[in-house]
């Protein structure tokens, strides 16, 4: 025990944030939110905890990383990331030239709003009265985690990988998301160095709209592309 | 819809028929959200890219299909750590071993301290 090196598990306040449950008001939207709410763990831990552990804890004792590095990613995975993405494409609906830049190049308009993406490239894709984009990675889960925090379960699935790019419209559908037949659907395959975000169309009855009110609308699921924001669920 | 080219590796799922999306995003469990804090620090820190641990997690084969998300990137972390001689199995037997025992501790609430409180 003496080489206790570090405990996350007696960070009160990490341990806190795991087990939160969001508090959105009155509104209700069980699946479609900026951060997941994490499942305790239970039970004894398993063989892959205890090596993740161990990778970590001999990875500290040679110095090669810190434990507050890895605290601090965990935390900003949890706390700033899941939030960027909202704001980035609200500020894209309220200002073209912002939009159009971000659409030329999403890394370099990242980098104007101080997000650093830390992947090679972002590519923008925006939707229309006639196309819906929809992102996946079909080979493992990459995602512009810089932007929307950790993937949902759902991404990472091998339902979930394996269909959307063969019948988008049915897995839209399993989503509550259903589009004319006039509207092309393309589906994104991201890759290690190169992830997508969606752009959505900005809805009706939005107009005058903070950027604040229009990223609450802007959840997950819509810059992902399976769902389109609702006025309604954001009000 | 899904191939079977003979140099198909057991990651590339994209078109492969498969059963209804669980729609429902379960999160992620403590040690999951542990393993990639790591993960990313690494990646941070320039020790190692996203291809080399893709490289890892795809050399599983069969056991691919067989473990869950995070089991694939722990497995592959693994791979690639032991690889680039920043650990060896030997030590993370060991600390694996350490690490076991430390969470083997009596159950406070089996104290006979408790149990005769709680009478």
């Amino acid at each position: 025990m003496s080489e206790y090196k570090y405990d996350y598990y007696a960070d009160k306040k990490l341990k806190e944030r795991a087990g939160r449950t969001h508090d959105h008001g009155d509104h209700d939207h069980d699946h479609d939110d900026h951060a997941p709410i994490n499942e305790h763990d239970d039970g004894p831990p398993s063989e892959f905890e205890i090596m993740s552990r161990a990778m970590q804890e001999l990875l500290e004792e040679k110095g090669v990383i810190t434990a507050e590095q890895v605290r601090r990613r965990m935390e900003v995975f949890e706390e700033d990331f899941p939030y960027r993405g909202s704001k980035l494409v609200a500020r894209a609906w309220t200002d073209p030239a912002f939009r159009q830049r971000l659409l030329d190049d999403g890394k370099a308009a990242c980098a104007e709003m101080g997000i650093d993406l830390e992947v090679d490239r972002l590519i923008a894709v925006e939707n229309t009265p006639d196309v819906h984009n929809v992102i996946v990675c079909t080979l493992c889960s990459c995602y512009p985690r810089a932007l929307l925090g950790m993937p949902p379960t759902w991404y990472k699935s091998r339902n979930y990988r394996s269909r959307v790019v063969f019948e988008p419209r049915a897995v839209l559908k399993e989503f509550g998301t259903v589009l004319p037949e006039s509207v092309t659907v393309r589906v994104h395959d991201s890759n290690a160095d190169m992830r997508y975000v969606v752009i959505p169309m900005r809805p009706e009855g939005t107009e005058g709209w903070s950027d604040e009110q229009l990223a609450d609308m802007l959840t997950r699921d819509t810059l992902v592309g399976v769902t389109i924001p609702r006025v309604n669920a954001a009000s | 819809m899904s191939g079977t080219h003979p140099n198909q590796g057991p990651q590339d799922i994209g078109g492969a028929e498969a059963g209804p999306v669980d729609t429902l995003d379960h999160g992620m469990k403590f040690w999951e959200r542990q393993a990639n804090g790591l993960r990313s620090t690494l990646q941070r820190n320039k020790i190692m890219r996203t291809d080399e641990l893709r490289r890892a997690a795809e050399d599983l084969g069969s056991r691919y299909s067989e473990l869950a998300y995070f089991e694939i990137t722990t497995s592959a972390l693994r791979t690639v750590l032991i690889e680039k001689g920043l650990i060896t199995e030997h030590e993370l037997k060991a600390k694996m071993e350490q690490i076991r025992a430390r969470f083997n501790v009596p159950d406070e609430m089996e104290s006979p301290l408790k149990k005769g409180a709680s009478r």
